[in-house]
Formats: structure tokens, sequence, C-alpha cells
């Protein structure tokens, strides 16, 4: 009889548990865990197979011709193929080697610095814009009425003759009058993939400037710009800080996406991972995509989020919400709040208005601590309610579970019914708004607040993003 | 250690070499293409051992 391994089976129950799990639990970022770790599913596998042959040896049983048949091998090759591309797709650093070294020498050259330069005598309040370029810059609002890039461009080649033809052939150009000012790189211009090129610009411009900055990949960092700022990426990480006027990011991936104190309105689209927003004062909308930590905090104005899985809008935010993996908690908030969203435990503290959470699966605790009451509503299809009224709320409440217990701290206003395996409270406490929660399954309870309580903070503090004047990432040649 | 043995446990410990080699890039500051001639010095160390045990073979038949 040919002996066949064991291993072939076990990798299908594992790519089975894995689709099950992404299935069950959509907000698990499976596809980035995969992405980070995917040369282990490698290891594990050969260490099966070694210890498969090893047994068989050991039990003088007869060997097979090879430990990896071709079929495996090919299958490595998918694997590798589709791992290296998931990493690549998913914006962790490229996988593949930028520069295969042989004996000493890198293949793809070595990298040759030119500096670039250019300035321009404008207005108080022109308008900027830069065309799309590999690399980062660090733009600043400044008293001065000329526009000033300094910085310098990375060109890697063979050799340095090589570079030097690469680097005039994309003139470093900066055009336009006093209104409206165009900065090219030209990389664009530069022809055959032989030569890579990133630049870093530092460019100085007057406070009142309105930017329009586009990049393919790198970071943008701008500072104390009274103007709108807009900026376009295929990646980036953006930092904005003290802007005057509206700013609206648009990014097709992104490591972080950081703005404190914008004036006007924030628009921000994409995807990508960490989003921290602070002292807007416009109204704030975010949409697409993303898998890090995203923190709101002090937004003077409605602000509407849409996420693959999540929806929140909230009237108005002087405290602050944070989603990470699985979680959501926010403190102190003006309603009408409206959040929905499929697996988080979620916490909420200090509302006013009426609050309307549901959720897919997850517990749901909520603490208004502002009397009067207002309207709330918390369903949950998985998942235990707790509310944390304060002693002397008024409110008509109605809280069932179709299977699970109901506890009552209230007592004799409200009635307690057990239904089947569920249970129910109904009763009004002094005449007061609507509160209704329901699960399918898991706890209800209702419970008098208490200066006990431990007041909500965030988890931790510890993936907090990093501020806004570390040094700019350098972009991957 | 025999010679089929020795061809039985080559493409699972080169598996396993490259899995490390791979984590290893993924993890760290040694990227794979830097490290990749190890795989080159595993195979070539294999192909040496499989020589070896075949004249050993040669001999003792």
């Amino acid at each position: 009889m040919r002996r066949t391994s064991v291993v072939a089976p076990l990798l299908l129950i594992v790519i089975g548990a894995l689709f099950l799990a992404r299935n069950l639990y959509p907000e698990i970022p499976l596809l980035d865990y995969l992405a980070k770790y995917w040369p282990f599913l490698l290891i594990v596998w050969g260490t099966l197979r070694l210890a498969e042959v090893l047994f068989w040896s050991a039990s003088d049983k007869p060997l097979p011709r090879a430990g990896v048949s071709g079929g495996e091998w090919v299958l490595v090759i998918f694997l590798c193929i589709f791992g290296a591309s998931l990493h690549a797709v998913r914006g962790f650093n490229t996988w593949w080697p930028r520069n295969i070294t042989v004996g000493g020498l890198d293949m793809f050259g070595e990298s040759y610095d030119f500096p670039i330069e250019g300035q321009k005598q404008v207005s108080k309040t022109p308008r900027i814009v830069i065309e799309p370029f590999r690399g980062n810059a660090r733009i600043t609002g400044a008293d001065t009425d000329t526009v000033k890039i300094t910085g310098h461009r990375s060109i890697r080649s063979l050799d340095q003759h090589g570079a030097e033809v690469a680097n005039q052939s994309m003139p470093f150009e900066v055009t336009g009058d006093a209104n409206s000012v165009t900065i090219q790189d030209n990389q664009d211009r530069l022809s055959g993939n032989r030569v890579r090129v990133s630049s870093e610009m530092e460019i100085i411009v007057p406070k009142g400037a309105s930017i329009e900055a586009h990049g393919r990949n790198g970071d943008f960092d701008i500072t104390d710009i009274s103007g709108n700022v807009e900026v376009i990426s295929d990646n980036a990480g953006v930092r904005l800080q003290n802007i005057g006027g509206d700013a609206r990011v648009d990014l097709k991936r992104s490591d972080v996406v950081r703005a404190v104190n914008v004036k006007g309105l924030f628009d921000l689209k994409g995807r990508g991972g960490d989003i921290d927003l602070q002292g807007i004062e416009g109204p704030v909308t975010v949409s697409g995509a993303y898998s890090g930590v995203i923190q709101f905090r002090n937004l003077s104005k409605p602000m509407r989020f849409t996420g693959q899985t999540t929806e929140l809008e909230i009237e108005k935010l002087p405290g602050q919400v944070r989603m990470a993996l699985g979680d959501f908690s926010a403190q102190n908030l003006v309603g009408p709040v409206h959040l929905s969203t499929r697996a988080r435990d979620i916490e909420i503290a200090d509302f006013t208005n009426a609050i309307e959470v549901s959720v897919d699966r997850g517990d749901i605790e909520l603490r208004p601590g502002i009397l009067p009451l207002a309207r709330i509503d918390a369903q949950t299809r998985s998942g235990d309610i707790t509310l944390s009224l304060p002693p002397a709320s008024k409110f008509d409440l109605t809280a069932s579970t179709a299977r699970g217990d109901a506890t009552n701290d209230f007592g004799a206003p409200i009635r307690s019914e057990s239904q089947g395996r569920g249970a129910e409270l109904r009763g009004m406490v002094a005449g007061g708004p609507v509160v209704h929660a329901h699960t399918d399954h898991g706890q209800v309870v209702v419970r008098k607040a208490s200066a006990e309580d431990k007041p909500l903070t965030p988890k931790s503090d510890a993936t907090d993003i990093p501020a806004p004047d570390k040094p700019l990432k350098k972009v991957e040649q | 250690m025999n010679g089929s043995l020795l061809c039985a446990v080559q493409g699972p410990i080169m598996m396993i070499t490259l899995g490390v080699l791979l984590a290893m890039d993924q993890m760290g500051n040694l990227s794979f293409g830097r490290t990749w001639p190890v795989l080159l010095i595993v195979f070539g160390l294999f192909k040496l051992a499989e020589r070896g045990a075949l004249h050993q073979g040669d001999r003792q038949g």
C-alpha cells in the first residue's frame, strides 16, 4: 500500500478552520494575520513532514523516495506567491527584496543622493499644488511670502553615471504665478525601471496657503496652514496639525492618518490602519476600511463614520471614542448617537439625548451618567446588556432576553417575568422616556449606577499613535 | 544514516529552512534578499551527504 501523508488532510482542516473563523468572526483581521505569519505555515508543514519521515524510519516502514512530493512543492510555491502578494496588498513592507545582493554587489545598484531646491515669490494666500511623487513631504506654514523647497532625491542606479543621467532627465520644477504654484518632481519622466527614485521635500509656504498634495508612496506632514488642505495618495501616512480651513484626505492605502486642530470640515476616504482625530471644529466624515485603532476626540460638529461593518453617528463629541479590534468604548458624547456594528463589545458612558446601539455579537454596557435620561435602544443578538442608570432616573423600561437571566436593581416598579428560557423586565419608574434593551442570547442587567463604579478608561494607551513630530519614515526604495 | 532516509528528510528540511528565512524576513531585519544563499548551502550539503552515503553503499555492496 502506498503510504500517504497526514499533512495534506491536516492542511485542509486548517484552511477550513480559517475560513470558518472568518465567517463567524468577520471583525478579526484574519487576512492581516495571514499576511504577517504565513511563513510559519511552511515551517509547520516542513516540521510535520520531517516528524513523519523520522517516525516511519524509526518504525522500519518503507520510506518514500522524496520527503516532499513534487505536487507539494508546487503548493509551496503557490503559498509563497499568495503570501507575498497578500503581504504587499495589505500594506506591510513589500516582501519581495528590492535589492538582491550577489557577492556584495547590489543587483539593483546603489543609492545616489541629489539635492532638490526651488523657490518662488507668492502672494499671502497662494494655492499650492504638489504633483504626484514617491517620497515624503513636510509642509509648514510660516510668516513669509515665498514658497521654498529644499530636500533631496535618492536615485537607485547601477552606477553614478546612470544616476546622474536619470537626475537630469527629471528636472525639479516650481512653476506658476503669485497665486498658484505647482511643484513638480517629474519622477514619471524617468524611463525604464532600472532606476528608482524617491524624494524628501521640506516645503515652507506662507501661512495663508491652501494645499493640494498628490503622492504615490510616502508620508505627508502638514502643519500651520490656514487655507484648505487636500491630500490624495496611493499610499501615505498623513499628519495634519493646525489647519485653518477644510481638510480632505483620500488614500488608497495608509498606515496612519492623524489630524489635530482643524477649523473646517474633515473628510477621509479610503483604506488604512490607524485613525486619530482631535479637535476638529467642522463636521467629520470618515468612510472606508480601517483595520487599526480608531480614535476621535473633541469633535464640535456632527461626525459620521462608515466602516466595513461599523456605522457610527454622533451629534457632538466633547469626550472621546476609541475603536480597536473587537472593542468600542466612548465617553462623554452628545446625542443623538447611532451605532451599529457586527462584532464588538461596547461600552458607552456619559451621553445625553437619544442613543441607539445594535450589535450582532458582543456585550453592551451603557451608563448614561447624566439626567434626565433620553430614549435608549440597545440590541444584540448574542451578548449581555448592562444598563447602569443613575438612582434618580425616570424611565419606562422594557428589557428582555430570549435566552438568559434578567436582573433588576430598581425593585418594585419593575416586574420581572420569566418566559420559557428567557426573561423580561417591564415597568415604569416615575414616568420617563422609553428604555428598550433586547438580547437573543445573554443576560440583561438593569442596575443603579454608584459612585464606586470604575470610570471607563481607554483599554490601553500602549497602542497610542505616535506624535506628529516623529521623523517621517523612510520610503522603501 | 542510510541514503533513503537522507533523501526523505531533504524535502522537509528545505521547506523548514525556506519557512524560517521567510519568517525572519517578515519579522526582523534580515531580509530574504540577503539570506537566500543559505538555501543553496543547505541543498549543497545534502547533495554532498547523499554522495557520501552512495559511495559507502558502493563499497559495502
